[in-house]
């Protein structure tokens, strides 16, 4: 067979052989493609570095287990932050998965950070409807939020200290794989001026970048990408980079892909033009 | 049997996991029944823990006990006026439904306009740029940043990019002059651009999802099951095995390839 036609008629299992290995192989390879940390996450990173200890941030988080590979990785670098810097933070969720898998994630670092529940932190649980609660919710949280996912009274807790309405909230954090984030900034971050940052997927990235543009939102951590560089800056090395590693080597290989299967179609509409055929 | 399986829930989960791994993705090489099995139980697990979740957090805590435990009876209109909405199968009642379908309506409609004040207006606010490069400076006792030629050059592109792609969706009148016909075009182009990002992003994400499934197999799975030191490498050699098997199968003579088939 021509190896033009090859090139652009390449069986796709074998497409997905290759890319298969260049995940894989990576994770064996102590090579590590640099990472340059993009202006938006570099934001992201000082609207938390520039908290003071016990400053109180909500932590929106509203991802399942369908979108871990990138939510996850925003999560534990969002939470390693917060716990190194020493801020009390709630745990809301409009995503029923997200409160047990967040809370897994919280109590593994909880351990290594010395962060107690209760007292440096808190899950307030899985919640419904998302305009109609936040509306509720900016004016008096102890009073809407009631318990923690327990089902134990706010009250009781000390994290909840000098904790009324959502202008006493310092940050407003949302990793999310939807939409939820304009709901948050059009109930709680744009009327109360809450600071806001959002860690999205990478398929939300273009969208997102309007609200950073307008400085409707202060930072952005685009998807995994976003993690690997987050990680960088926090000095850590756990599985985020090499995911993003894993990341860089299966994009060269699409890159790689796309241009030999374009050469090979301009090659051979020029070859067959040349042949007096149809280009 | 119930005590192996107390000892045992661990490496079983582990099991479970990389088994589901493995027949969701091997709709990746043709479509078959081990990966539509694992799809509908998926499907029933998701609905399931939906509906539970849904008692346990939302309907138990905030209406049923209020209402049985603490004697607050009103909040048995909440039942009454949400069971409105199943009229709306009922040929002859459907207006019913029509009632609690209005309130809704109201309630949007009045949020509409705090949705648009906080996430479009700062947006077109933001999208009126200065264009001529200045010092800083203060006007009404609020200071204005000062703008290099390399942010003004910025700031022309953006505008253009925002009046193309406005004229393309200018839709009052035919694009026929050329200066409106061209920068509709050009609008056109830009939003490809767009698309392309959009695309590109989506494959980003997806191969995040793939990575995550990996390090499971190798790093949780293989580490767990096999040993940490040699689980991964295991499960590489295991998978590195896979890829020759599907291989030989696309290079196989018979084998009809699933492109070639449709």
């Amino acid at each position: 067979m021509n190896i033009l036609r090859f090139l652009q008629t390449v069986d796709r299992r074998v497409i997905y052989v290759l890319l298969m290995l260049s995940v894989t192989a990576p994770f064996f390879l102590s090579i590590r493609l640099p990472m340059r940390v993009s202006p938006a996450t570099e934001a992201f990173y000082s609207a938390i570095e520039e908290r003071q200890p016990g400053d109180f941030v909500l932590l929106a988080v509203d991802w399942e287990a369908g979108t871990r590979g990138e939510n996850g990785p925003q999560t534990e670098a969002v939470i390693t932050h917060l716990m190194r810097k020493k801020c009390r933070f709630a745990i809301l969720s409009f995503a029923p998965q997200s409160p047990k898998l967040t809370q897994d994630i919280v109590e593994r670092l909880g351990k290594e950070y010395h962060s107690v529940e209760g007292v440096d932190w808190i899950n307030w649980g899985y919640k419904v409807n998302a305009k109609n609660y936040l509306k509720g919710f900016v004016r008096d949280i102890v009073g809407v939020v009631k318990t923690n996912n327990k089902t134990e009274p706010l009250t009781k807790f000390p994290v909840m200290e000098g904790i009324k309405t959502a202008s006493d909230i310092k940050l407003l954090v949302n990793i999310t794989p939807s939409s939820v984030y304009q709901t948050y900034l059009q109930f709680v971050a744009g009327p109360l001026k809450v600071p806001m940052v959002v860690a999205p997927t990478s398929v939300m990235v273009p969208e997102v970048f309007n609200y950073l543009d307008s400085k409707q939102i202060s930072g952005m951590m685009p998807g995994l990408p976003g993690a690997g560089e987050y990680e960088g800056k926090l000095g850590t090395n756990t599985k985020v980079t090499r995911f993003a590693n894993s990341a860089s080597f299966a994009h060269i290989l699409i890159i790689f892909f796309i241009i030999m299967g374009n050469v090979a179609m301009l090659l051979e509409r020029r070859q067959n033009a040349r042949l007096g055929g149809r280009a | 049997m119930t005590n192996w399986l107390i000892t045992n829930a661990d490496k079983l989960t582990l099991w479970v996991g990389a088994i589901c791994t493995i027949a969701l993705y091997s709709a990746l090489y043709k479509e078959n029944r081990f990966y539509r099995l694992f799809e509908h139980i998926f499907l029933g697990l998701a609905t399931g823990f939906l509906v539970a979740q849904t008692w346990t957090d939302v309907l138990l805590p905030k209406w049923w006990k209020p209402m049985w435990d603490e004697g607050r009876w009103y909040f048995i209109f909440i039942a009454i006026f949400g069971a409105f909405y199943y009229f709306i199968f009922s040929q002859k009642h459907s207006w019913i439904s029509r009632i609690i379908i209005g309130f809704y309506l109201g309630v949007a409609s009045g949020q509409a306009f705090q949705v648009y004040a906080n996430d479009f207006w700062p947006q077109i606010q933001a999208s009126f740029k200065p264009i001529i490069p200045h010092g800083a400076v203060t006007i009404a006792g609020k200071a204005v940043k000062a703008l290099s030629p390399a942010d003004a050059v910025n700031n022309i592109i953006f505008m253009v990019i925002v009046f193309c792609v406005m004229m393309y969706f200018f839709f009052s009148f035919e694009q026929k002059n050329p200066i409106v016909k061209s920068s509709a075009k050009l609008g056109r182009w830009m939003m490809m651009f767009t698309f392309g990002a959009i695309f590109g992003a989506t494959i980003m994400a997806r191969l995040a999802l793939l990575i995550d499934r990996i390090d499971y197999l190798l790093n949780e799975f293989g580490a767990q099951v096999f040993g940490e030191a040699s689980g991964p490498k295991i499960v590489f050699m295991m998978l590195l095995v896979l890829m020759g098997i599907v291989l030989y199968l696309a290079f196989k003579k018979d084998n009809t390839s699933p492109d070639e088939g449709t």
